[in-house]
């Protein structure tokens, strides 16, 4: 029996952490005398943005971390950013196999499966948002939190005032007003309580998050066959049946959020075409130039925009 | 570099309060004003660390050296000090390996900017290999680290 | 390697090395390179080391505390902090240990403020002790009181840590932080009374000397002139944070530049005394820091290599009756607390003792609570608690640990005592959350 060791970005209590705590679960079922996950902790046990390093150093066999946390090594993860498509598609279309070739090629990692997907991000409001004569977001004056996730979105496009916070700092900042308006994926907002100074949400919603598993490519050609294609299969399987579950767990959290008062508010018609295509086009500005930078260059650009990104649906 | 490492402190002082004027002006703060009083706080640290070594600054706990008589207290005193050069050394030599992996890599860090990862852990090297510099006065000096005084002051 | 096996290995090198006078900072530093070699693959573990040191250096969050020691020690060097305890110490007349009583008053209405109770101390600890000791007040005079404050920090709201550990556990975030309020003026309360014990046992302990009669006005112009000034810069930070103008990390910034200014208007701003300034300031932070440098990993190999999971399962395996459970739980906390960081704590306890709570029938908000005050003990806790070595930095030198050590007891006790009161006594923390 082979064991993996495995850390997981995010803490225990949330939501992504439980997903991928369930697909350890079906692999160590599916896997008995075979192979086995050994989860030592989250960042409790090794730090946040130290765990892509970690694994890439064999420190750690495995790691469940936003491909955002490593982007400056591999910035094709904005593909998945920008994405309005979920892993079940770009599984399909053969999207996730470019996105491991890539890891492969630029840090020694497979790519096991992109988990959670089909998340998106709104934008959330404590004030009623306005719109100009064109039905464009109006910004000005918006005290909106960022991180280097959205601000190429943000700043390049919507020209706002972004005010750079870590997670942590977001409550006691929107009790004080320091922001009154923030990013946050569609699902979650009610654990981290945003939802008591946040009364607004804007439709549509853009971006994807890029939650994935890695695995240190020395470690994942030392498994055995048999080892390998039960990883691969029950990963595979977990980005289908993850999507579902966060499906319904957004339903839900929509529904509690409705419930306690939270206004939707939608962009519409060319202005709601202009605001999606400035959140992806933005985003595949920064990685067209950070690849520009790096061996192998923007060869893969238009391939992984190909591959990720359904222009159809966005109309 | 300790003068370098009290201008670091003075420049943290004043990127935040620019960015919270800046930002209370109505103004976009320059991201790199957040970064680089975050960079600020490592590289204070590491410049100034081994210059408190040569200050005694960094705290310690003088419980056996207070108890042992002068021969054995010194050297106790000079063997700890020892240790320390030892795991300074070594942090230095793996943190220019580390320094080394950065570049070849090509790693950055990914916050407001990319700014290459290199420049942030080339500090290790320069300070721990510093502090060994340090440490090893208080091996082979004259000075001792311990006072064996401290535990039973009072 | 079982789980007490791993425990065994990283206590016992760090203990071992300080014991014998190694460096705190490099003790831990020492005990990571043994356990990353055993635990992390060999060589390799020492670079993850290095990367884990470098992420907890440049955060954001530790940003307050060179700030508020620069603040501190700016105030001291300028004299302004000499003239305003001149002041305050003629105002109070004969009241014996006044300034103690200033240092928890103080600290309590700052405590309101400020989220960290590292920033806390260092403030305190910069701004006060100095000045005591040249007063003739024994060390635990005041040294004692700024530790004890220190941790109200992240009792009484806003807390960072309070915030923190409600939406790591899922519980109500107002309702925490409100429930704060009571236990954190009780244990105020505490402090004072230690306080008046303290010199009513030993009176040499504070200065006893006599202080010259004033007239009303003559208290009002003095009240005006020397302490109104350097009050009002602490209120414009208070203000600034509740109109949302700065956060609470922020908000050291401007303390040290508004004392920067009122020593411009005062005209005691020299050169000298501010290099002095920074150089005090420096000192404390870098050695403290290097010692979050070094602990900070060695949480993390406490969690990695499993010791610290195996022991809070070990711990919670017996089955106990509720009140021997929690105490079991604070038990591990306290131990836990004595090596590693506050939120590597959470991260790690959370999941497994809240659900363990509400199958005990125990209320999460008071639960909570009683998490964060054990948190807070451990900071102060001897002989590792990182409060413990900031405030060795701040004081005068010739300070020794064990006068330290044996200042913090009297204030970890009064805490204790809250617990016992808050575990008799829900209704202490509940009642205000519930109007
Ligand atoms: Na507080
Ligand atoms: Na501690």
């Amino acid at each position: 029996e082979e064991t993996l060791s495995a850390v997981h970005a995010f803490p225990e209590t949330l939501i992504y952490t439980k997903s991928f705590l369930s697909f350890v679960e079906k692999v160590n079922e599916a896997g008995k005398g075979v192979v086995q996950i050994d989860v030592r902790g989250g960042p409790e046990a090794i730090g946040m943005f130290q765990q892509p390093d970690a694994v890439r150093d064999g420190i750690v066999d495995m790691v469940y971390t936003p491909g955002s946390f490593y982007g400056g090594a591999l910035p094709e993860k904005d593909a998945m950013v920008a994405s309005n498509l979920t892993a079940v598609e770009t599984r399909e279309n053969g999207g996730i196999a470019l996105i491991d070739e890539i890891h492969q090629e630029k840090m020694g990692l497979k790519y096991l499966g992109w988990f959670d997907s089909g998340v998106c991000y709104n934008l959330w409001t404590r004030n009623e948002p306005t719109f100009d004569a064109d039905g464009n977001l109006e910004v000005e004056g918006l005290k909106l939190r960022g991180n280097n996730v959205y601000n190429a979105f943000f700043t390049n496009y919507l020209g706002a005032q972004v005010i750079d916070l870590p997670t942590g700092e977001v409550y006691s900042a929107l009790q004080r007003g320091v922001v009154d308006a923030t990013g946050w994926t569609q699902i979650g907002l009610i654990d981290l309580k945003w939802n008591e100074f946040l009364n607004y949400r804007i439709e549509p919603c853009f971006f994807s998050t890029d939650l994935g598993v890695i695995v240190n490519n020395e470690k994942w050609n030392s498994l055995s066959d048999e080892a390998r294609t039960i990883l691969q299969d029950v990963a595979i399987q977990h980005e289908k049946d993850s999507v579902m579950a966060l499906r319904t767990k957004r339903d839900e959290d929509f529904a509690a959020l409705d419930e306690a008062g939270m206004t939707v508010v939608s962009l519409e018609g060319e202005a709601k075409a202009n605001y999606l295509a400035a959140a992806r086009e933005t985003t595949w500005a920064r990685m067209k130039e950070v690849m520009s930078g790096q061996p192998g260059g923007a060869d893969n650009y238009d391939r992984l925009i190909e591959l990720f990104y359904d222009l159809e649906a966005a109309k | 570099m300790a003068t370098i490492s009290g201008l670091t402190l003075v420049w943290i002082m004043l990127s935040v309060v620019l960015s919270v004027v800046m930002r209370n002006l109505g103004l976009q703060p320059f991201a790199w004003l957040f970064t680089s009083a975050e960079y600020g706080l490592l590289y204070m640290t590491m410049l100034g660390a081994p210059w408190l070594v040569r200050e005694k600054g960094h705290v310690h706990i003088e419980l056996l050296t207070a108890a042992l008589p002068d021969a054995p207290r010194h050297l106790l005193s000079r063997g700890v000090a020892a240790i320390c050069v030892l795991v300074c050394a070594l942090l230095a030599w793996k943190g220019l390996e580390l320094v080394m992996t950065n570049i070849e890599r090509g790693d950055f860090d990914t916050r407001a900017y990319y700014y290459p990862r290199w420049l942030l852990t080339i500090a290790f090297p320069l300070s721990f290999g510093l502090m060994a510099v340090e440490f090893s006065r208080f091996v082979f000096g004259q000075e001792l680290m311990h006072s064996g005084e401290a535990g039973i002051h009072e | 390697m079982e789980w007490y096996e791993a425990l065994a290995l990283l206590l016992g090198t760090i203990m071992f090395l300080m014991a014998v006078g190694m460096p705190i900072a490099l003790a831990f530093l020492a005990a990571n390179i043994v356990g990353a070699w055993v635990f992390m693959g060999g060589e390799r573990g020492v670079t993850q080391l290095l990367n884990n040191g470098l992420g907890s250096l440049t955060k954001y969050a530790l940003m307050p505390i060179p700030l508020f020691l620069l603040m501190g020690e700016i105030f001291f060097h300028t004299g302004l902090g000499g003239r305003m305890f001149t002041a305050i110490d003629k105002l109070l007349g004969r009241l014996a240990g006044r300034l103690s009583y200033v240092t928890v008053l103080g600290g309590t209405a700052f405590s309101t403020l400020s989220g960290s109770s590292m920033g806390s101390t260092a403030l305190l600890g910069s701004l006060m002790v100095p000045e005591m000791s040249r007063r003739g007040y024994k060390s635990h005079m005041s040294i004692g009181p700024i530790l004890g404050t220190g941790g109200l920090a992240i009792i009484i709201p806003p807390s960072a840590l309070a915030v923190l550990l409600a939406t790591l556990a899922q519980i109500d975030v107002a309702a925490l932080l409100i429930a704060g309020v009571v236990p954190g003026l009780i244990l105020a309360g505490f402090y004072i009374a230690t306080i008046w014990l303290q010199t009513r046992i030993d009176p040499t302990a504070a200065p006893a000397y006599d202080v010259e009669r004033m007239s009303f006005p003559a208290k009002l112009g003095l009240l005006l002139r020397e302490v109104v000034p350097m009050v009002s810069v602490m209120i414009i930070i208070i203000a600034l944070m509740i109109r949302g103008f700065v956060t609470p990390s922020e908000a050291a910034a401007f303390g040290a530049l508004g004392v920067l200014i009122l020593a411009a208007l005062f005209r005691c701003l020299t050169w000298k005394a501010m290099k002095k300034s920074v150089i005090g300031a420096l000192r404390v932070t870098i050695m403290a820091y290097l010692i979050v440098f070094g602990s900070a990993t060695f949480s993390q190999l406490l969690a990695f290599s499993g010791a610290s999971r195996g022991l809070v399962n070990w711990a919670i395996s017996f089955d106990l009756a509720p009140l021997a459970m929690l105490l079991v739980m604070f038990a591990v906390l306290l131990l836990l607390g004595m090596f590693m960081e506050q939120i590597s704590i959470m991260l790690l306890t959370v999941p497994i003792f809240f659900p363990l709570a509400h199958t005990l029938g125990f209320d999460p908000v008071w639960f909570a609570l009683i998490m964060l005050l054990s948190l807070e003990i451990s900071f102060t806790t001897p002989p590792f608690g990182l409060l413990l070595f900031v405030m060795k930095g701040v004081a005068p030198a010739g300070t020794t640990m064990r006068e330290i050590y044996t200042s913090a007891f009297p204030f970890i006790f009064c805490s204790l005592l809250l617990v016992t009161l808050l575990i008799a006594f829900p209704q202490i923390a509940l009642w205000l959350p519930s109007l």
